[in-house]
């Protein structure tokens, strides 16, 4: 039943990146236009993301549910040492999506919406680059778990693990991830004669994305970050990545040709393939601390609660998945259907 | 650990405010959808556009709440970790099935609220409609599984503590635990009769200005009855509770009563000045055995009172009695406000007078009041236990110093929503009282 339990965990977090990640992108790429395209954009995500915004954000829920049910060691390990990272990102999710239905919401559009927009952009970067930089404390190697807290300093303890340069990399690169999915993902949903403005900033993203990559995983490399070097080594991450890389020319060419099909599935493909190399590098051992690697299956709740957390996973995964899939396709967010 | 005990003071504040706000928050988003689906329903019935004006401004109220709701709420499902983890690392998995079951709930809620939102004219009419219920009815589901998570931490059972360690989980038997249904009932008729009355309150100031009446007087109607309905039926509820409580934390009623001595026959107290340090209470009214009689059913039965308790096992008086005397009197209030209700509807003519409206008014913060209260009689009547007799609050908080801040910083988010909130809202019912028909 563990196993079931780690499939919906790896599965809630796939629809997190997939799903959330272009809600986040959306505010990224409107953040990055020019006025006149700002409203053609704004316009075009509320049409795309109004109806299933919310039901995309709740699988973060989901996921911190089962960690912490589940997995209570890794959760307590990552609420006590990234307190702070996880604070500022739950800051933005909570301002975002205030501020994305304060937009659309209010009764009277006056001035008040250049407040609501600004919110809006803002915390549509600044959590991914949260998300990315908590993920990059995790196994950096950098989290310090002491025997005797007395003498640790705040900042060895609270900081350091995640307020450093690889981190942030890490951060900037899964924003820049998101921003590419939403702007692959408006192509086909702009009104006809727009499609250009996503054409070009999806291409300007996938370019970030693979400069900042590489930027990242040659920081890692050259400063000595365990992840990195584990990374470059494993067989799995490196097929995934060449895999990705080859996959960038039949995207290209789907993007420059505005294939709304082929280009989202081509993009979906990146992100599966990029978060599955990063989580089979180290899988099991998905927090790395500065003195061992912690794996996911170490102080599991017990066995009475995964056999109930599996059951309730798959009875609830069993409502909910179709009636996702119905709003989703009501929507016209799953244009495959309609061929 | 250092600063220890600063920081337990400032995570028990940060987790009380965010809370506070998440309540009032969520028992909007979850008990509003109600009213707008018998609004709805009233327009299919009838097709008087009045109710589908009455509908959209109400689904507007909806998805502003609902959200402001879902990201409080996603902040507080992390704030259980950050602030205590020590109690989610034990916790967590005793009591994950409420709180997985909820994620599932409130999943279908979202969904069903996409559906709901933008199903306008592109949805067939009854299944439209239909989804609103559904929004509805998991909000309600979101609810009772969340407030049973709570029951657990005031009756923890489906587990075996030995030497600090808590074996054979039952996952099943934790989330029915025994506090589970008096505890979901008396929340949930709470959520409706302060939702009913605090909506009806803001449309009853609406007639007293003289505004877009007869869609006010329909909107005002609909609201009340559910507050009344739930109002007249909580006293049941709160006798099921005190009985309860009287039985399972005997600690928390004897500070709910400020009942230090040991009787039988004890006397209950209404109002009264709480002296902790002489532990006396001053200027109370006495109502002779009737304690006893209200907590186990009868008139000579012993209660027991706080001096009979280990010194550090003992809740903070003062505020648990007066909390719990504001809840009972307001929930009074209200319960008669509701009769009052009632009596209207054959005496026409109460309701053509300013006085009915401006104190329906005057009622609409009432309910949210006592709700409130009653959540400061349940946590703050449980101290010093953050797990009733298993775990203390001090030994729950996070080793992290300077929680200030953060409490700070919460404090801040959520005043800014609050204020945010209520001026959309108030933006949304000027709007309604622009429209024409």
């Amino acid at each position: 039943m563990i196993y079931v339990v780690l499939f919906f965990l790896g599965f809630s977090l796939l629809l997190y990146v997939l799903l959330a990640g272009a809600d986040f992108g959306a505010g990224i790429v409107e953040l990055f236009s020019s006025k006149k395209d700002q409203e053609i954009t704004k316009k075009t995500i509320y049409q795309v993301m109004g109806p299933v915004w919310e039901a995309n954000h709740i699988w973060i829920i989901i996921l911190i549910v089962i960690l912490w049910v589940g997995f209570p060691s890794y959760y307590n390990i990552l609420v006590v040492h990234l307190h702070i990272p996880l604070t500022i990102m739950l800051l933005g999710v909570t301002l975002r999506g205030v501020a994305f239905v304060f937009r659309h919401y209010d009764a009277y559009k006056d001035k008040s919406q250049i407040l609501y927009d600004n919110m809006f952009k803002m915390a549509s970067l600044i959590t991914p680059i949260f998300l990315g930089m908590i993920f990059g404390a995790m196994v950096s190697g950098k989290i310090t778990i002491p025997e005797h807290v007395e003498n640790e300093s705040f900042k060895s303890m609270f900081l350091d693990s995640w307020l450093n340069i690889f981190s942030l990399l890490v951060g900037f690169f899964f924003a820049a991830l998101c921003a590419f999915l939403s702007a692959t993902l408006l192509i086909g949903e702009a009104q006809e004669g727009n499609e250009g403005i996503y054409i070009k900033k999806s291409t300007t993203a996938i370019i970030c994305v693979v400069i900042i990559g590489f930027i990242t995983i040659a920081y890692g490399f050259f400063n000595d970050v365990r992840f990195v070097l584990d990374f470059v080594k494993s067989p799995y991450a490196m097929t995934a990545m060449v895999l990705s890389a080859l996959l960038l020319i039949p995207l290209w060419y789907s993007i420059k040709n505005a294939r709304r099909i082929k280009s989202r599935a081509f993009a979906g493909m990146q992100v599966v393939l990029i978060l599955y190399a990063a989580i089979s590098t180290h899988f099991p051992y998905l927090i790395i601390t500065s003195t061992r690697a912690l794996s996911i299956m170490e102080g599991t709740a017990p066995e009475s609660v995964i056999n109930v957390l599996g059951i309730t996973l798959i009875i609830g995964s069993l409502v909910i998945l179709p009636g996702l899939f119905h709003l989703f396709k009501s929507f016209k967010m799953i244009k495959i259907l309609e061929r | 650990m250092y600063f220890a005990m600063e920081n337990l003071d400032a995570a028990r504040l940060q987790m009380a405010i965010t809370l506070i706000f998440h309540i009032v928050f969520a028992c909007i988003g979850m008990v509003m959808p109600f009213f707008m689906v018998v609004s709805h329903r009233k327009w299919l019935n009838t097709r008087n556009p009045i109710y589908k004006t009455l509908t959209k401004s109400w689904q507007k109220g909806v998805a502003i709440f609902f959200v402001t709701g879902a990201v409080s709420g996603t902040a507080l499902s992390f704030e259980l970790g950050l602030l205590w983890p020590e109690f989610m690392k034990h916790a967590g998995p005793i009591i994950g099935m409420p709180f997985s079951l909820e994620g599932a709930a409130f999943f279908v809620e979202a969904i069903a609220l996409g559906f709901y939102l933008y199903g306008w004219d592109k949805l067939p009419e009854k299944f439209h409609w239909f989804t609103g219920v559904i929004v509805g009815v998991s909000g309600v589901a979101s609810g009772i599984l969340v407030v049973a998570a709570n029951g657990w931490m005031n009756a923890p059972s489906g587990f075996d503590y030995i030497n600090g360690e808590f074996l054979n989980i039952d996952p099943v038997k934790a989330l029915f635990n025994p506090a589970w249904f008096t505890q979901a009932l008396h929340m949930t008729l709470a959520a409706f009769t302060a939702t009913g009355f605090a909506v009806a309150g803001i449309h009853a100031y609406q007639i007293v200005k003289k505004r877009n009446i007869t869609l006010h007087k329909k909107a005002f109607k609909i609201a009340i009855t559910f507050g009344a309905i739930a109002a007249i039926l909580q006293p049941i509820s709160g006798d099921i509770s005190a009985k309860d409580i009287a039985e399972r934390q005997p600690a928390k009623l004897a500070a709910m009563e400020a009942h230090y001595e040991t009787k039988k026959g004890a006397p209950l107290y209404i109002g009264g000045i709480v002296n902790e340090e002489k532990r006396e209470v001053r200027y109370k009214i006495e109502i002779p055995k009737a304690l006893s009689f209200l907590a186990f059913g009868d008139f000579n039965a012993e209660v027991k009172g706080l001096n009979d308790f280990p010194k550090d096992e003992q809740p903070k008086v003062a505020m648990v009695h007066y909390a719990f005397q504001t809840m009972v009197g307001i929930g009074t209030l209200l319960l008669l406000s509701g009769i009052l209700f009632f009596i209207s509807l054959k005496k026409k003519k109460w309701s053509n007078t300013k006085t009915y409206w401006l104190f329906f008014t005057l009622l609409a913060p009432m309910g949210f009041i006592a709700l409130e209260a009653g959540w400061i009689v349940t946590e703050v009547g449980r101290q010093p236990w953050i797990i009733h007799q298993v775990m203390r609050t001090k030994d729950a908080v996070t080793p992290m110093p300077g929680i200030k801040y953060s409490l700070y910083l919460y404090v801040l988010v959520y005043l800014t929503l609050t204020v945010a909130v209520s001026w959309l809202m108030m933006r949304q019912i000027k709007a309604l009282n622009e429209t024409e028909y």
